[in-house]
């Protein structure tokens, strides 16, 4: 039987104007080193991640799923700034942070794991397909525990974020790193089966990010408080369930 | 559990677009890359390339969505509208819609416009899109981004779930098309070569490629179809960028796939080596092949003739070494190969004849993913 064993997130909501809040007293807690040339993605999977795994050690297989709609953004816009903006050959750790798992790497370095190290996009949804990844290797054998994570990363200034989106201009905004700890064979903790995960694909016009994250968080925040119930996501207009669990 | 059969394959790349014409191009020997001229920096760049002759210019934001349709519908050919409508796809990319961020941008640059930032384009989703409108369908979609092994965790994916019984049937894409990022941030790690030489003396580098491929797997195969074993993946914390050349993530990655096909080093006829040509990364994939296996089956490297593909490696290279297999031949370097003693293993020179049984494909890539597949060759 598998079960969610542990959780951790960070979630902020952000303020037009304000610069992003800091996440180095954070990550001073959980991180076994300090990590050097690593961009705002990275931190929060590794903040995130380290949450989830605090007081515990994982087992060195341990797989990794993490995704996201967007990706590491802030160094992709680095790296184009330099290419394109400044006409130079992008700098090299800029370049490298673009890569999706390079944020997978960080995290597994940090918790002393060499598994299986995935990253899975699906927009709006990213979360959804992580976790039937995970649950189809988890109930195969492949791995027996899963450290799963979905990372939105916002960059400054909000209204260029927004446009990349093609979210409104009054819209709220957030960065998230929420995680779970999939284990099979555990006694305690909410039960889920890859049937619980239901299968939503999302329309062109739906926020990838804003989704993702805000659908992340509200799930975190259930868990951290010990409900079990159907998980709708945040999404104001259609609110359709994510993925709902049993106790 | 049962292995899941290659039931259509799809391609396109520097050796053409027909799979049995670019495995037979490769049994002949390939040919060498074209030269690039990066456009839009300061201090002029060339690097070696290998392009897909489709007569656009290289950085042509439309090429996917031309180039991407015909091989994909090639790979599911022959599935009806109603299983189309619920394929599920996994797809692996390390480029994804980046060429078109890269001219949007620089279009909104160039005219000034007020509201000009960088990537106005963004979307790991934007491939599944293409594949959606490619085939007028499409179920459940995963995009796999892990550097060089984007396409080969995607076909890990798609294997497990059809194994698991979740499908009948699945849909795995790998694609990379040139672009501005990817070309300048591999020429600033200073990892590109003129020439490509894996496991040589002397090797410089890699030369970088393009291409896409599509393959269709299946529950059930027909008689003689090539048949895919799953295989194995996982994570070396050494660095991001660097091999460990001592190559124990490689080994365990190894014996983890040769595990879960229940199978042991000797029962291995061959091996699609990933061999990118950099010193590094030779050294680590020579040091872990010596490791699991006592005596080394023949190993074939495919990147002195099409480039490394970089996230599209896994599925391209699948194909093209089915391929060749399916003309009962082992891929073999043509040219004089200077041996280095360092490694102590040296890729096939000259081509023999491949034999039904099984067959290990290595993908290895930035942020210490490495992934095995294990592919089945049949009597």
């Amino acid at each position: 039987m598998i079960r969610i064993t542990a959780v951790g997130h960070v979630f902020n909501q952000l303020q037009d104007g304000a610069s992003l809040p800091s996440l180095d007293a954070g990550l001073g807690q959980v991180c076994r080193e300090r990590f050097r040339r690593v961009d705002r993605f990275i931190e929060l999977a590794l903040l995130g991640s380290g949450r989830c795994a605090e007081g515990r050690t994982l087992d060195a297989d341990c797989g990794l799923y993490l995704g996201s709609g967007l990706g590491p953004m802030s160094g992709v816009i680095a790296t184009q700034q330099q290419l394109i903006r400044d006409r130079e050959l992008p700098k090299p750790f800029n370049f490298i942070n673009t890569l999706g798992n390079s944020a997978g790497y960080y995290v597994a370095k940090n918790l002393g794991l060499h598994g299986q190290n995935l990253f899975i996009s699906r927009r709006g949804a990213s979360l959804q397909a992580l976790l039937a990844a995970a649950l189809t290797d988890l109930q195969a054998g492949v791995v027996r525990q899963a450290l799963v994570g979905v990372v939105e990363e916002a960059t400054l200034p909000l209204a260029e974020h927004r446009r990349r989106q093609g979210l409104p201009e009054d819209m709220a905004v957030a960065e998230g790193s929420h995680w779970l700890l999939l284990e099979e064979h555990a006694t305690a903790g909410h039960r889920l089966e890859r049937e619980h995960v239901t299968h939503h694909e999302t329309t062109a016009s739906r926020p990838a990010a804003f989704h993702d994250s805000i659908a992340a968080a509200q799930l975190m925040e259930r868990l951290l408080k010990g409900e079990a119930a159907v998980l709708a996501d945040g999404d104001p207009v259609r609110g359709w369930e994510l993925f709902h669990f049993r106790p | 559990m049962a292995a899941v059969a290659i039931r259509g394959v799809g391609l396109s790349c520097a050796l053409g677009r027909d799979v049995a014409a670019c495995a037979a191009a490769l049994l002949a020997g390939g040919k060498p890359p074209a030269r690039v001229a990066l456009p839009g920096l300061a201090e002029p760049v060339q690097v070696a390339y290998y392009r897909i002759d489709d007569g656009s210019g290289l950085f042509d934001p439309g090429r996917f969505a031309r180039l991407l349709p015909g091989v994909v519908q090639d790979a599911v050919a022959d599935l009806s509208a109603s299983e189309l409508s619920t394929l599920p796809l996994f797809i692996g990319s390390s480029c994804f819609s980046i060429g078109q961020s890269e001219t949007g941008y620089a279009g909104a640059l160039a005219r000034a416009a007020s509201d000009t930032y960088p990537m106005p384009h963004c979307g790991y989703d934007w491939l599944a899109g293409l594949v959606r409108q490619a085939i007028g369908g499409g179920g459940e979609s995963f995009t796999y981004n892990t550097a060089c092994t984007s396409s080969a965790n995607a076909l890990l994916g798609a294997c497990r779930a059809l194994r698991a019984g979740r499908h009948r049937h699945a849909l795995v894409l790998g694609a990379e098309l040139a672009n501005l990022t990817t070309l300048s941030g591999f020429s600033g790690l200073q990892l590109l070569a003129d020439q490509v030489r894996p496991f040589e003396a002397g090797r410089e580098g890699l030369v970088l490629g393009e291409g896409i491929a599509a393959v269709l797997l299946s529950v059930e195969g027909a008689a003689g179809a090539m048949r895919l074993h799953d295989g194995a993946s996982n994570c070396d914390t050494f660095s991001v960028t660097t091999a460990d050349p001592e190559g124990m993530r490689v080994a365990e990655v190894l014996r983890q796939a040769l595990a879960q096909a229940q199978l042991k080093p000797e029962a291995i006829q061959g091996i699609k080596a990933h061999g990118t040509g950099t010193p590094t990364g030779d050294l680590a994939e020579a040091s872990g092949l010596r490791k699991v296996f006592g005596t080394l089956p023949p190993f074939s490297v495919l990147k002195p003739y099409i480039g490394h593909t970089l996230g599209a490696c896994g599925v391209i290279e699948l194909v093209m070494y089915a391929g060749a297999l399916a003309q009962g031949r082992l891929p073999a370097r043509l040219s004089p190969v200077a041996a280095d003693p360092q490694l102590g293993v040296q890729p096939l020179g000259v081509s023999r004849s491949a034999p039904p049984g099984y067959y290990l494909l290595n993908q290895f890539g930035f942020g210490g993913n490495n992934a095995v597949l294990v592919l089945e060759k049949p009597a």
